[in-house]
């Protein structure tokens, strides 16, 4: 098992090499220089050149490319990811101020989807054909249909100004530094948003793999022992059931990324998503560059912990 | 001794009884496409999605025929109209007839969703078919390549492709959603030609002496292309709602140009004044995301349907 | 086939008290191109100790007769009538909770597939430990040490270390072996074996029957064995019952069956059997294919297919008892001749005749 684990990692570097490279040339090949948002009447051409030749602009690509890189992957150095062109603060101080707040955000969210979708799904497949079973799957084809944006946006304003029960933006209310309720409180809104559709969607999953563990011939077997329902589908059909959601888990690191920057977007909460778009927006690069790749990172951190978990569920696999 | 010895013989040579014409079995013999139809019409579901969909490209197509440019004319004593005849939606914040934009901005999502489908196709099949047809190094590098791909945040991608060469061009929209969005298009050929590469009919048919070309190309992608179909139905959708996100965050289609996108961009600045106005570009979207996604789980069962009849209780 | 058995017969004395006994079983499923009578109006008995094979081609119902005696059966199926007994209980009136405790218990069950017929995400050990521990009052050691003991006289090698092996790490063959040996840990007083040999190679086969054989001795147990492999049943059953399309068409012990069968069915599935030191230029087939059950031939349903059909065969025939505890379904008398009331009689007569010559046992 250490074994399968070191080698994923070492797959995982030439991987993570490869997304460097493209994203850095999404960057540098798109037209327009980061130098652009500097040029006004007030800035001399003098200055402007000794901006290109302080960051190193004119010098080829790849050697551009290498610095960066190599610089990138210091993260012990605060001056490692480079300097915001919005705030002048090193990106990685930016990175780690924020970053806790996305975290709590797709944490709460991860774990509302898991503690609702997974009852939900294997309901529907135990009661198959059933009005609960219609109603659930209506329910979560509308809820999977609907676009994180749109649902998102609806809640706030249903949630936040028609109902008014909840507030309308941010993490804390002013002047309630660190006051856990309160968080809590402004929490509620984005985590509906976020974990509806992905309780559909895992729902729906749940359900399909409990219908198919449902027709195999050891749940036959199993009735035919004499156990009662309960125990056949909590424990022989459902332990087997998980085996295919917990490789979900790695597959849906992408779309939380996506699902919460658009999330923290509609709510204006303090986290990566919003500083993502909004350093898009402004063409921050080091912060895009940064971000993107710490996305990146998380995707295939999620894959590989999806791939360990698996082996540990099922023991049919053998590392 | 045998004890099948003693039995006695069948009697050897008789021919059954004659039988009558209303004995005779009936079930009736259908062809391939005749079962798939047949399979398809029992989703009621899928049915009625096709039929919605129908409806909304006569829509997206026939209403901006008609009007033409009539969906950007803005007069200020039209904002906030209430709806009448010739504006069954009645009017936007800038006075704008909000069902003539509806259906030019249906026109639009669904122009991109199906270009940028088009690459998606394109795309998955060149790479998912040499990489399951030829296999071997090749194939490991093209899967590495995929990896790669999969492995970007897409999101954060698109936004910054979008952003950096052109906010509010169409083609640098369907481009950008195109080439992140191949992988899965190629992922499926690729197993579909794994698998048909060593069917007995690729083998007849390189006995024959078939190029490898004519053998991709009339043997083995027909039959590969079932769930590329449906991937592609759903890819459709999903196209359509990754443009509308764009357009929503600020990054996508901006006016005089109209997306369902930008339209509820739009409706969520002035909500306060005309709530109403976010619900029709989100209807239709709904409306699209729903159809096409009961639209392809119609077509995966029409195209390989398992139907058991399984002991439990 | 061998004429030798190695069953001694005075084991299952005349007196013995019938174990379970069906009734007129009907199981029907209604699926979306109509109603499936798989099972429809089956009757036999089986005695303690006693083994009766079921004998018939794929698609006969004899599996879901086998489900349907432990109403195993799920959507789109539903057993719509006859009387399972098991001793002086009714199974189609019991409650859950009964019904779970014959299962597993007095009557155990095992099946076709070793393959998959095993949850691969628990050990062997702890399958067949949970099957003790349902049914008797034992604690967990003592349902485990049970278990490896079950493992080892199901002929496995070193039981302990197999018991705590999962599925995928055993053969076919011995995953068949777990199977029985799960079945038997609670000494059922009836065995259901739903083709359990068909999955298997041959030589595999014959150490299973081998096994079920010296199973049957020591737990002294009625085995009711599903197949559609004639040697089997010449090996193993003591009566035997043949179905065709959901109906009983013959039952007899299991020498009157091979030596004398009258059923034109049953003698057309015994002169198939190309026999050792024969010379021919064809096989002998039955001609024809099974009916589709959604389009069942009226009157008898073997008649287009049946050398000996007449007329009167467009009417159901009688299930007529030949002699004491041999029964067939057919118009032809017990010599095989046209019956009595000739050969193209009219319909009102056919199933007069037909009904006053039925017997329901």
């Amino acid at each position: 098992m250490v074994s399968y684990i070191a080698r994923r990692i070492l797959q995982a570097i030439p991987i993570l090499l490869g997304m460097s490279i493209i994203v850095f040339a999404i960057v540098h090949i798109a037209p327009g220089s980061p130098v652009d948002r500097f040029r006004s009447p007030r800035v001399s051409a003098d200055q402007i050149a000794s901006l290109i030749q302080r960051y190193g602009l004119n010098k080829p690509l790849i050697e551009q490319y290498i610095a960066w890189i190599t610089s990138f992957v210091q993260v012990w150095r605060p001056d490692s990811w480079g300097y915001s062109f919005l705030d002048g603060q090193p990106v990685i101080k930016t990175f780690l101020a924020r970053a806790p707040a996305t975290l709590l955000l797709t944490g709460c969210a991860l774990l509302a989807t898991i503690v609702f979708a997974i009852p939900i799904g294997v309901l529907a497949a135990v009661k198959q054909y059933s009005w609960t079973d219609k109603i659930i799957n209506t329910l979560a084809t509308i809820g999977y249909a609907m676009p994180s944006f749109l649902l998102g946006t609806y809640i706030l304003f249903i949630g936040g100004v028609y109902l008014g029960w909840f507030p309308l933006f941010g993490m804390q209310t002013l002047g309630h530094k660190n006051d856990y309720l309160d968080i809590g409180w402004h929490l509620v809104l984005p985590v509906t948003s976020l974990a509806i559709q992905g309780i559909a969607a895992w729902a729906r999953y749940m359900r399909a793999s409990m219908l198919d563990v449902l027709h195999q011939d050891y749940i036959r077997t199993a009735r035919a022992k004499g156990l009662p329902g309960r125990t056949v589908i909590g424990k022989h059909a459902l332990r087997n059931a998980l085996i295919p959601i917990v490789t979900l888990l790695g597959l849906t690191v992408p779309t939380l990324i996506a699902g919460a920057a658009i999330t923290e977007f509609i709510f204006t909460w303090p986290g990566l998503g919003q500083t993502f778009i909004s350093s898009v927006g402004t063409r921050d690069y080091p912060m895009v560059l940064a971000l993107t790749m710490v996305g990146g990172f998380a995707v295939i951190l999620g894959n590989l912990i999806a791939d360990v978990l698996y082996g540990v569920v099922d023991p049919r696999i053998k590392y | 001794m045998d004890r099948a010895e003693k039995a006695p013989t069948y009697v050897i040579g008789k021919r059954p009884a004659e039988l009558d014409t209303e004995d005779i079995d009936l079930t009736p013999v259908r062809t391939y496409w005749q079962l798939v139809r047949t399979r398809f019409v029992r989703h009621r579901m899928a049915l009625i999605s096709l039929f919605v969909l129908l409806a909304l490209l006569i829509f997206a197509i026939v209403v901006p025929l008609l009007t033409g440019n009539e969906y950007t004319h803005a007069q200020l004593k039209t904002i906030g109209a209430p709806a009448s005849l010739s504006a069954p939606l009645g009017y936007d914040e800038i006075g704008q007839n909000v069902f003539l934009r509806l259906a030019k901005a249906t026109q639009t999502s669904l122009i991109i969703g199906g270009a940028a489908v088009t690459i998606i196709v394109v795309v998955g099949v060149l790479v998912g078919s040499i990489a399951g047809y030829v296999g071997g190094a090749v194939d490991n590098v093209l899967m590495r390549f995929v990896d790669v791909v999969l492995s970007l945040p897409v999101l954060f991608i698109i936004l910054m492709i979008v952003s950096f060469f052109g906010t509010g061009n169409v083609t640098v929209v369907v481009i950008a959603i195109g080439i992140t969005g191949w992988t899965l298009a190629a992922r499926l050929i690729r197993a579909e030609f794994l698998s048909l590469r060593e069917a007995d009919f690729v083998q007849a048919a390189r006995a024959l002496g078939a190029s490898h070309l004519r053998i991709v190309l009339r043997h083995i992608l027909p039959s590969a292309m079932a769930p590329l179909i449906v991937a592609a139905a759903l890819g459709v959708a999903d196209s359509v709602v990754t443009e509308a996100a764009l357009s929503f965050l600020g990054f996508g289609i901006s006016r005089p140009d109209v997306s369902l996108g930008n339209m509820l961009n739009n409706a969520q600045d002035y909500f306060v004044r005309q709530p109403f106005l976010v619900l029709p570009p989100g209807i239709i979207l709904v409306l699209i995301v729903l159809s096409a996604s009961f639209f392809g789980d119609g077509l995966r069962d029409a195209l390989d349907p398992r139907q058991r009849i399984e002991a439990s209780e | 086939m061998t004429a030798v058995r190695t069953y001694p017969t005075d084991l299952v004395p005349e007196a013995a008290q019938t174990l379970l006994e069906v009734r007129d079983l009907k199981t029907h499923f209604y699926t979306n191109d109509g109603v499936v009578k798989a099972v429809d109006g089956v009757t036999f008995s089986i005695r303690e100790r006693q083994t009766l094979g079921l004998v018939g081609e794929s698609g006969c119902g004899k599996s879901i007769t086998a489900m349907s005696i432990l109403r195993l059966i799920g959507r789109p199926g539903k057993i719509v009538g006859g009387e399972i007994r098991l001793r002086d209980k009714d199974i189609m009136r019991m409650t859950e909770a009964q019904l779970r405790d014959v299962r597993g218990d007095q009557i155990s069950m095992i099946f076709q597939e070793p393959m998959t017929s095993l949850n691969p995400v628990f050990s062997c050990g702890d399958q067949i430990a949970e099957a003790v521990s349902l049914h008797e009052p034992v604690s967990h050691k003592e349902a485990w040490n049970r278990a490896v003991e079950m493992i080892g006289a199901v002929g496995i090698p070193d039981p302990a270390r197999r018991a705590k092996q999962y599925p995928h790490q055993l053969s076919g063959g011995m995953r068949q072996r777990v199977m029985i040996a799960m079945a038997l840990s609670t000494n059922p007083e009836l065995l259901i074996a739903d083709e359990p040999t068909t999955a298997l190679d041959v030589t595999i086969q014959a150490q299973i029957l081998e096994l079920m054989k010296s199973l049957r001795e020591r737990n002294k147990m009625a085995i009711m064995l599903i197949t559609h492999d004639l040697g089997v049943i010449a090996e193993m059953a003591d009566d035997v019952v043949v179905m065709y399309s959901g109906k009983v068409m013959e039952r007899a012990d299991v020498t009157t069956t091979f030596e004398s069968p009258h059923n034109p069915y049953t003698r057309g599935l015994l002169a198939s059997i190309p026999r050792m030191g024969e010379r021919r230029k064809r096989l002998e087939v039955i001609q024809g294919t099974v009916p589709s059950p959604l389009n069942l031939p009226t009157g008898c349903l073997f008649k287009r297919r049946c050398p000996y059909a007449m007329p009167v065969c467009d009417t159901a025939p009688p299930l007529q008892e030949l002699r004491p505890g041999h029964v067939s379904r057919c118009w032809l008398t017990a010599e095989g001749a046209a019956p009595t009331i000739g050969e193209n009689p009219s319909k009102e007569l056919a199933e007069e005749t037909a009904k006053a010559m039925t017997v329901d046992a």
